[in-house]
């Protein structure tokens, strides 16, 4: 009995741990749906600066048709104290969005996605990444610290 | 003496009185130390030690490796298609981009060293955890991510009550991004403003601890001047706050656990911040764990998690689609 709860325990901490690394605020398999993969082009229509997620809106055209998607992003405060702030990703900015649709899929009022991968069609960041996230430490990143 | 003897000797003991010259706490206008001011712990150092270090100070080469580590991993995290790929249906749906994140940039130092693990004790950097305990609470956490019948349900972190793992504390422990804190003082309280998810611990100074039926989500701490420390003893932990689990650490508090911690401003960018648990129905021995507050740049962005959480309608409305199917 004492090895099944260890093992129960050791477990569900694993699996929580491996599991937490990109869900930060919430359950984002709760949220998405892992069998309806997304890759939209679109342009940025209104980005919502707020917490505890800023959403992305794009408006992408295909075959005719317009659909407007909310791209779920993490939160505002990091960037804002990276430097980057409203005036980086604006209305008419084209960007690529790869992630997975929500679970619901009615749409009402925008498509939900997350963005797991948001770049420029060239192939760069929208957002630029910062010093322990994958970009040089060169000094120029006042969040280089001692 | 000569002249110029006289002016080596005034500029010697000019230069030696600057060098000796050392940083002095400030005191409020109340005369208490004062702490005041935004503070990060964002550090790549967790909780526990992971298991490629022995001991718990590290070379600068080793710290470089942990660096390395990081940077690879987040990027892999955030970028994981090739130009034109497409996700693959069936995948980890995954995150958002690193760079929304802010886990820290680096080991953090304390005496001019690095630390491999937030904790000092055990001295393996390991949580002395009692497994039947643990085994006993897994149950209940796992309800948290698995059922989405109303929002009373979910995790903590999701209904935007407290924040994830440990931000909240105590003890305050550094999660994936929002690793800051803003101290203030008034006379005979210390109030900490913890970003993530917006809570803030109000410490009563030389008070006495609410009835036990009192249960703040993030405990209640009274606390007491040390000479320039302040130690904040913190017990009655809301029951349901005791598994607090992020991708830094797991943690559980008991409704009974004890916690103390001590805040002393070493220099004037930097808090001290040492803290000590003392549960014994969730662990074997008591542990402790020291780690630095260092000055934030800016202030902090209101978090107003309520007013923007679309997450946890969507969350219901996936739940509501899975049923449909």
């Amino acid at each position: 009995m004492k090895n099944t709860l260890k093992i129960i325990a050791i477990s569900f901490t694993l699996l929580l741990g491996a599991s937490t690394y990109i869900n930060a605020h919430h359950a984002f398999t709760a949220e998405f749906d892992p069998n309806a993969p997304i890759n939209i082009t679109g342009k940025v229509i209104k980005v919502e600066w707020i917490n505890p997620h800023a959403w992305v809106h794009v408006e992408v055209k295909e075959a005719g048709k317009t659909t407007v998607w909310m791209v779920e992003g993490g939160t505002p405060n990091t960037l804002i104290r990276n430097g980057i702030n409203k005036k980086t990703i604006t209305p008419g900015t084209v960007i690529v969005v790869r992630g997975y649709q929500s679970k619901g899929k009615l749409c009402l009022p925008r498509c939900i996605a997350n963005g797991r991968d948001v770049t420029f069609p060239d192939g760069s960041k929208v957002f630029m990444g910062s010093s322990g996230t994958g970009a040089p430490r060169d000094g120029s990143d006042p969040r280089e610290r001692r | 003496m000569n002249k110029s003897l006289l002016i080596l000797f005034t500029v010697i003991a000019l230069v030696g009185g600057l060098n000796a010259e050392e940083w002095t706490q400030s005191k409020t206008w109340f005369g208490d130390p004062d702490l005041q001011g935004t503070w990060t712990n964002a550090s790549l150092t967790n909780l526990e030690r992971p298991d490629y270090y022995d001991t718990l100070i590290v070379s600068e080469e080793e710290a470089r490796t942990t660096l390395r580590m990081s940077e690879e991993f987040s990027e892999s995290v955030d970028n994981p298609y090739e130009e034109g790929e497409s996700p693959q249906a069936g995948d980890n749906v995954g995150g958002y981009n690193v760079a929304w994140m802010d886990p820290g940039t680096d080991l953090f130092k304390l005496d001019g060293e690095y630390r491999s693990s937030i904790l000092t004790y055990p001295e393996d950097g390991k949580l002395p955890r009692r497994y039947i305990r643990w085994g006993l609470e897994a149950y209940g956490m796992y309800r948290m991510f698995a059922v989405a019948d109303h929002p009373e349900e979910r995790s903590l972190g999701e209904r935007c009550l407290v924040g994830f793992g440990s931000s909240g504390g105590p003890p305050m422990l550094n999660v994936l991004y929002n690793n800051n804190y803003q101290i203030v003082q008034s006379p005979g309280y210390v109030m900490i403003l913890v970003e993530m998810n917006h809570d803030a611990r109000i410490i009563r100074l030389e008070s006495n601890h609410n009835p036990d039926n009192m249960k703040p989500w993030l405990g209640d701490s009274v606390g007491a001047w040390e000479g320039n420390t302040l130690v904040v003893r913190t017990k009655n932990h809301h029951p349901q706050q005791k598994f607090r689990a992020g991708i830094r650490h797991q943690i559980l508090v008991m409704e009974g656990a004890e916690i103390i911690e001590r805040f002393t401003r070493t220099e004037e960018n930097e808090i001290l911040y040492q803290f000590e648990v003392d549960d014994d129905k969730a662990y074997k021995d008591t542990w402790r764990g020291e780690m630095p507050l260092r000055a934030a740049d800016g202030e902090i962005y209101e978090y107003a998690c309520h007013e923007g959480n679309y997450a946890m309608a969507n969350i219901l409305a996936g739940a509501r689609a899975e049923e449909r199917k």
